[in-house]
């Protein structure tokens, strides 16, 4: 039963992602300016030399050609090669995307602790401290994420001067200061995803309290915190863990500002450097990329949710 | 775990004495009373029937003797509540929370949707017992068979692991009722305990409530709008509505003279056979 | 013994009378209006109001707040204040018309895919699902990189990237309204089937779009921003706070204002829109209940 569900959602996100790959084709083919240009780097090449461009990247070919031979290709793991380094664009986009992946992990778990720790609070204390929630809230949401980082790295330029703030250390190199460089980054990601979750927390939490299990719980004498463990968190929070896999996107997009800012060699950086490069093949690869990492998370999060419901609501 | 209430305590022939009780739930908007100075008594092991219809206020009056408000609403309690020698409307919440479950317990309405869907049956019956008896969590478990084996489900062993959702709706009142005798209560609250289910199923239920509080000897307060489902149930009865109590007596004296014109509507509610077949 | 909570419902015994209360979400709304008032107010009247011109250069530079400069100048001292005021015409032209674009666009494919259903409603949708795969920001960034950096193109590609979440908004109240009675009636009068979802569904729709519309506005005020912050936004030599935040980060310690100027600017203009969608949401609710 399960299973069915998962190779629908599957075989629905197909189509969708030939779209994707249709859309990331078209976007850089589309563009004015010679691609063979591009390709060669350089505006001081022979007319021959640049016809041997095309040849080679196939630009003679129709485009319905062109595309499928570059859909062929990716779908074996061949993402073509970067103008700038000619370099395959696979290697050097799985280690940014790593990097990437790693920020919005974090990003997403602090959003979840902060979110559903304010929307605990504003749930279960009512009264000011619903009010301080929801007025921080509003404030959190509106303020853009590269706005927070900046003003945190302005913060940290006035007055904590000593403390090194773009000293981004990879994983493998040093795990601890790794994740210390990640935790202003992955904050300032963070602020604003931990407002929706928070509200999405503190409804869920609402919607749980006033059913009838949990009146039932009062009446077996149970203690407060056991009910506020295994009766309310503990239904409330599936809901919003299907949140948090749907911010994923949000998160992807927001870390492209936020590596700029602190210099973190993601996959933001990749793309911004592509584009004034402009270096099509990585561009493409990029967009394919996180589009299909989208598409999966959020099949991912509709399959989790459904095996939840089914049990929920099996009556 | 100490017990809250001195044990054996003395076989007082008020168990339960209620005097005056009212309740007033008040909102934003406007304030409601529901309950308007009720006074009953129930004495240990008796069984009382509390009939009337929706509103009338005989759930709120239930929920009042453990102090259990809707989750979000303003509610004053009023006149006194004495259980067993002690004011229940001015306990302390902590000596309240001991006392739920294992001097008062209640089995509501709706089997549906009063089991977390989370957890399984047995371990929302284990953690009851645990609370409130103190005893290890194997301990608990042996305890949770047995009950779940005593209110007729098959296999109770096994079907301790499943959750709520695997059983009918006549299980999971079984399973319901379980949990709230099992911590043997000195009085059991049953409110609108078969209206949820099937016709088949309420004789089933309404037996085993009667046969577990024969084997317990625990007090019962049954509380329903239908008639019928007093009959052979309980002792005595009283007539709600409109936040009060409009009628109380023996069983048979109601079913055969009421007095009240709203008694009279009640019983005459409920479907009879005539002699000849015919419904009524 | 009286236990107190903030109260939600009570279980009436009997039926209750409603107070009489001012709507909800009067307040929020109010307030929204107010701060986008003075926005419009301040950034229509730009020239005017501003106190320099906001592309003039001094030998001035990064000094802090005084008479003449009431939140200083930049690094090649122009002041601030100016430099906010003109880059809010930017910013807010950008934005409103191209969220109008979108609110165009998305109401017309909304409409007809709801409206008409069967296979269009399939392609359209289908089409729309390939839009939401791309994180906005991402497909923001690939479309004004192939494009190029203009304010047309800049319209253009805020305008594709939130159309499908506006005709999204339609398309569900259309699909339940269209089976509505007076729809039918006015069917079998013989009114065509053009008028019907122009005259009868189009009105109540309104609400829904009203307030994705604004919170549309407060993500586009980011998107616009956070594009000019990464320099593919708007051209110089207009100004607007985007790139002024981004140009600011090289001296901001000696100048802390170049930073927060358009900091506050920014989350102003996007709480705006924020406040008026919340309160737009709950007072539209009311009326139609």
């Amino acid at each position: 039963m399960l299973i069915r569900l998962v190779l629908a959602r599957l075989l629905w996100s197909v189509p969708i992602l030939f779209g994707v790959s249709v859309v990331a084709f078209v976007l850089m083919r589309a563009l004015p300016g010679d691609f063979a240009q591009a390709a060669a780097g350089t505006t001081e090449i022979s007319a021959e030399a640049l016809d041997t461009m095309r040849r080679q990247l196939g630009l003679d070919q129709p485009v319905w050609a062109q595309y499928l031979r570059w859909l062929t290709d990716a779908l074996q793991g061949d993402l073509g090669r970067s103008f700038a380094t000619k370099a395959p664009v696979l290697d050097e986009l799985v280690p940014r995307l790593l990097v990437t992946a790693e920020l919005s992990l974090i990003a997403g778990a602090m959003a979840m602790g902060i979110g559903v720790c304010g929307g605990l609070a504003s749930a279960r204390l009512r009264g000011r401290a619903d009010w301080v929630v929801r007025v921080f809230n509003g404030l959190f949401l509106a303020i853009p994420n590269f706005v927070v980082a900046t003003l945190i790295v302005l913060t940290a330029g006035l007055y904590f001067p000593s403390v090194g703030i773009f000293n981004y250390v990879p994983f493998a190199q040093d795990p601890l200061a790794n994740l210390g460089s990640m935790v202003l980054p992955a904050f300032s990601l963070a602020l604003a995803v931990s407002v929706t979750i928070s509200e999405n927390t503190r409804a869920a939490i609402l919607e749980v309290a006033s059913q009838d299990f949990v009146m039932v719980a009062r009446a077996k004498g149970l203690r407060r915190g056991a009910i506020l463990v295994h009766y309310l968190i503990r239904n409330a929070l599936t809901p919003v863990i299907t949140v948090i896999g749907l911010q994923l996107a949000t998160l992807l997009g927001g870390s492209i500002l936020i590596e700029t800012i602190f210099t973190i060699p993601g996959m933001g950086q990749y793309l911004f450097d592509s584009i004034s490069n402009r270096d099509y093949p990585v561009i493409q690869a990029i967009v394919l990329v996180t589009a299909a990492i989208v598409l999966f998370v959020n099949v991912l999060v509709d399959v989790a949710y459904a095996r939840v419901d089914a049990r929920v609501r099996y009556d | 775990m100490t017990a809250l209430l001195p044990p054996g305590t003395t076989a007082d022939a008020a168990m339960l004495q209620v005097r005056q009780l009212t309740a007033r739930f008040t909102t934003r908007d406007e304030a409601v009373q529901a309950v308007r100075g009720v006074s009953f008594d129930i004495a240990r092991g008796e069984a009382v029937g509390f009939v009337g219809e929706s509103g009338c206020g005989k759930s709120v009056t239930a929920r009042a003797l453990m102090r259990l408000a809707p989750e979000g609403s303003s509610v004053e309690w009023g006149g006194s509540v004495l259980f067993q020698g002690h004011e229940l409307l001015s306990l302390p919440e902590p000596a309240m929370q001991g006392l739920r479950g294992r001097r008062i317990a209640m089995v509501f309405q709706d089997p549906m949707t009063s089991l977390n869907p989370v957890l399984s049956v047995g371990r929302q019956i284990d953690d009851m017992i645990r609370r409130h008896a103190g005893v290890s969590a194997a301990e608990a478990r042996r305890r949770t068979v047995d009950l779940l084996g005593l209110v007729g489900i098959r296999d109770p062993a096994r079907r301790a692991d499943d959750h709520p959702h695997q059983f009918s709706g006549g299980m999971r009142q079984r399973v319901l009722i379980a949990m709230a005798v099992s911590c043997q209560p000195d009085l059991l609250i049953a409110d609108e305990p078969t209206t949820a289910l099937d016709v088949t199923v309420q004789a089933q239920i309404l037996r085993l409530l009667l046969r577990l509080r024969q084997d317990l000897g625990m007090a019962l307060m049954l509380i329903t709008h239908d008639f019928g489902v007093i009959a052979g149930m309980v002792d005595r009865v009283h007539v709600m509505f409109g936040g009060e109590i409009v009628e109380h007596g023996a069983v048979d004296e109601i079913f055969a003279a009421p007095r009240h014109p709203y008694t009279r509507a009640l019983l005459d509610a409920v479907p009879r056979l005539t002699p000849g077949g015919a419904v009524q | 013994m009286t236990e107190l909570a903030p109260a939600e419902e009570a279980a009436a015994a009997a039926p209750a009378v409603p107070t009489r209360r001012r709507p909800r979400g009067a307040v929020l709304l109010g307030i929204g209006l107010v701060m986008l008032a003075l926005m419009l107010a301040i950034t229509l009247l730009g020239p005017v109001v501003a106190p320099h011109d906001a592309t003039r250069t001094s030998p001035d530079s990064l000094a802090g707040p005084s008479a003449a400069h009431w939140l200083g100048t930049d690094s090649i001292g122009r002041d601030v204040l100016s430099r906010l005021i003109i880059g809010g015409r930017t910013t807010l032209f950008i934005t409103f018309v191209a969220v109008a674009l979108a609110v165009v666009c998305g109401l017309v494919l909304g409409l007809s895919s709801g409206y008409l259903g069967g296979w269009v409603d399939q392609v359209v949708m289908r089409a729309l699902d390939i839009v939401f795969a791309f994180p906005v920001f991402l497909l923001a960034i690939a479309v004004v990189a192939a494009l190029g950096p203009s304010v047309p193109n800049l319209v253009l590609t805020i305008a594709i990237v939130y159309t499908p979440t506006l005709a999204r908004v339609v398309r569900g109240p259309v699909l339940s309204i269209k089976r509505w009675d007076h729809v039918e009636a006015a069917r079998s009068v013989g009114v065509s089937e053009f008028a019907i979802a122009t005259r009868h569904v189009l009105p109540l729709v309104l609400s829904p779009i009203l307030v994705q519309t604004s919170l549309t506005l407060a993500q586009t005020i980011f998107t616009v921003t956070a594009l000019s912050f990464l320099g593919i936004g708007p051209p110089p030599p207009n100004p607007n706070w985007g790139s002024m935040l981004s140009e600011a980060r090289q001296f901001m310690e000696l100048a802390p204002l170049t930073v927060i100027g358009p900091a506050v600017a920014i989350t102003y203009a996007t709480m705006t829109f924020i406040v008026l969608a919340n309160g737009l949401r709950e007072f539209l609710d009311v009326g139609h209940r």
